[in-house]
């Protein structure tokens, strides 16, 4: 598959800093119980991938990560940041953790370029030529400088989904979060997507990521969390969770889509 | 598995149907011999239609005559076209002092101007162009049509008009010429280029200041004469009052709309009622409370023209149904777009105003433009209430003594005449879309 796959398992760049805290969260839609009691901790430059069924409630504890969804009970502290009620605070988080979503989210009305430089101009208030540049730089590392003028509905799903990366970059984020990053994408495009994720995991950033891609989540993962119901089931060193996974339902999981 | 073709099919023209006259002509209008009947009796109502309105309009028309009698003795299965061409003058600006017309003249072609380099490529700041319109236009505008003393107010504003008209005009002639802003090119003809961002942008301040002054001494030294209210009428004064109510319809609509979708419950109650009362009651009704039954509610000697008064109705009226329009709109883009924009940090305001209106308001299009034709068509209401706006003129001619009785040829003039502009209307927003939807194809 990609380059660093055949090198085998990324070296780790782990620090003792805590990035995101989760503890003891808890959140419903109306009556429904998404997320029971979630515990997580997630260090500086670690890599964390999550999988499970569908409904098990892991875009959710992402987007909670990122203020895109409030939580009712718990605290999620990230970067030193505590999330709630206050505004300032989560647009502060926003600026700080990159997402990339299943279906892009690419803003059709606006070139690539401009997709790119918004948030620094409007957002960082950097000035115009260094968003550019900047823009242009990200471009370069997700390899396709030269599509900057067109507009997104004119590019391939595998396209679109490295632009949004590099959108996500161009912010410079302490965290990215990945949710089902290939899963709307033609077959034939999901590589050129995991190869750009692996060269960012190469950069020693701290990433969440939900996937169903269990060769990727073997190379770059440094653990692997496995929810099921709302819970987290289990949370493991990838060669042991494929290996050797200590729970029922983990196994039952791993044995319907391995 | 067995291959089925060795090599590849080449390409064929197209059948003749694609392409010829009469291929198109028997696929399309003779294909069957029913299609064949509807046709022929199509093109035969189509035909004895179009004879019809020829002779009665134009063959046996009577174009210059003094009177409705002489029309008769001209012809009497002609149209009688000299009745509204005498009163064309009444028809365009109402009873406006014919002295002063060129001040009515003198305004729509100022606006032609301030608004025409929206429509040149390569202009600089629309933006701009399009704010400068909206704040300082109407004062100017309205004090052209009004005259009278200039309060200090009017003559901020006036003033204000001339140095935003004045800019705009050398924004627009250097842009086509040198293809940059009148800023970076008054910035590098006084060798400033390299100075630092602040300095640069004083430097612009101080010269608009100048200019501010030298506006606002020139105008203090001219008035025009005062033209009542009561004088304005026929196209002129439909065009003001769906002219304001446009212009302000989409922002109005735009503010109700968000707060119909606030998240703040106050707000959105208070959005909500207002919108829903006022699509609930026929336009008719809010007119005549707002000219009858509005000044009994104000403190007595508390006296708002009937004009403002209508103005004000048509505006809110207005803006209720625009905020539905704008609401649809808003709710057609993905619930994603708003979470794409959050994830790269920007707030309700830049979201809504770089991510989300944008892409709305280009699916709205067709919606809008429908809103403003029937906003147009709807001002002539305003007859009811007594003022002479373009149908009460054109239904006036009929009580002038020479042309007692022309009902027909007025009021087809005046379909005629809200057909080309509401088409041209059309035609454009149809225009806009296409261009708009050029760049991102989704």
């Amino acid at each position: 598959m990609s380059n660093a796959q055949e090198k085998g398992q990324l070296a780790s760049a782990i620090s003792s800093e805590v990035m995101i805290e989760v503890s003891k969260m808890n959140k419903w839609y109306g009556s429904f119980h998404v997320l029971k009691d979630i515990d997580l901790t997630v260090h500086k430059g670690e890599r964390i991938v999550v999988c499970g069924p569908s409904g098990s409630g892991k875009s959710t504890l992402i987007r909670c990560i990122n203020a895109l969804e409030e939580h009712q009970e718990g605290d999620i502290i990230v970067d030193g940041i505590k999330l709630g009620k206050n505004l300032k605070n989560l647009d502060h988080i926003r600026t700080e953790v990159g997402m990339v979503f299943q279906n892009f989210n690419l803003f059709p009305h606006l070139t690539i370029l401009e997709n790119l430089t918004l948030g620094p101009i409007w957002v960082r208030k950097m000035g115009k030529a260094e968003a550019i540049e900047t823009a242009m730089m990200y471009l370069e590392r997700v390899k396709i400088p030269e599509q900057a003028d067109k507009y997104p509905g004119q590019m391939s799903g595998g396209q679109q989904q490295r632009v949004a990366i590099a959108r996500s970059l161009c912010m410079s984020p302490k965290i990215m979060l990945f949710d089902e990053p290939t899963s709307a994408l033609d077959p034939e495009m999901i590589k050129e997507v995991l190869d750009t994720m692996v060269d960012l995991a190469e950069t020693g950033m701290t990433m969440i990521v939900v996937t169903h891609e269990m060769g990727f989540a073997k190379t770059i993962a440094d653990e692997v969390i496995f929810m099921d119901e709302g819970d987290i089931v289990e949370r493991n060193k990838p060669e042991a969770f494929f290996g050797n996974p200590e729970h029922e339902r983990t196994q039952k999981f791993l044995s319907q889509i391995l | 598995m067995a291959i089925i073709k060795a090599t590849k099919t080449p390409a064929r023209p197209e059948p003749l149907s694609e392409t010829s006259v009469l291929g198109w002509l028997r696929k399309n209008l003779f294909s069957s011999a029913f299609n064949t009947v509807l046709t022929v009796f199509t093109i035969y109502v189509i035909y004895l239609t179009v004879s019809g309105v020829y002779v009665w309009g134009y063959a046996d028309a009577t174009f210059v005559a003094e009177t409705r009698r002489e029309c008769y003795g001209n012809s009497l299965t002609g149209a009688c076209w000299a009745g509204v061409i005498d009163w064309l003058d009444n028809i365009f600006y109402g009873r406006y002092p014919r002295d002063e017309l060129w001040r009515i003249n003198f305004g729509g072609l100022l606006l032609a101007f301030w608004m025409a380099p929206l429509w040149i490529a390569r202009a600089k700041g629309k933006v701009l162009v399009g704010a400068s319109v909206v704040v300082f236009y109407p004062f100017l505008a309205g004090y052209l049509f009004s005259g009278g003393d200039k309060g200090l107010f009017m003559q901020v504003m006036v003033s204000g008009a001339i140095v935003a008209f004045v800019i705009n005009m050398a924004n627009a002639i250097v842009g086509i010429l040198k293809q940059e802003s009148i800023a970076q090119f008054i910035i590098k003809r006084l060798g400033q280029a390299n100075k630092a961002d602040k300095k640069q942008r004083n430097l612009l301040i101080g010269l608009v200041a100048v200019g501010f002054g030298a506006a606002y001494l020139w105008q203090s030294s001219w008035t025009v004469e005062f033209v009542t209210w009561t004088k304005w009428g026929g196209l002129f004064l439909t065009l003001v009052i769906s002219g304001i109510g446009i212009a302000s319809a989409l922002p109005g609509g735009i503010i109700l709309a968000l707060g119909r979708r606030s998240k703040l419950p106050v707000l959105r109650v208070l959005s909500t009622g207002f919108i829903e009362i006022f699509r609930s009651v026929p336009l008719i009704t809010v007119l005549f409370m707002a000219t009858t039954m509005f000044p009994l509610f104000m403190r007595e000697g508390f006296v708002l023209n009937n004009l403002v008064l209508v103005i004000i109705a048509v505006v809110l009226f207005n803006a209720c149904y625009m905020a539905e329009t704008v609401r649809a709109g808003l709710q057609a883009i993905p619930k994603g777009q708003a979470e794409g924009a959050h994830t790269i940090g920007l707030g309700y305001w830049g979201t809504m105003g770089l991510i989300i209106m944008p892409q709305a308001l280009k699916h709205m299009i067709p919606n809008i433009v429908g809103s403003f034709i029937g906003l147009l068509k709807d001002t002539t209401l305003v007859s009811i209430i007594g003022l002479f706006d373009i149908l009460g003129m054109l239904r006036s001619i009929s009580k002038d003594v020479p042309w007692l009785g022309l009902h027909k040829e007025p009021l087809i003039f005046g379909a005629i005449l809200f057909f080309i502009i509401c088409f041209a209307m059309s035609k454009y927003s149809r225009h806009l879309e296409v261009k708009l939807s050029a760049g991102s194809n989704h």
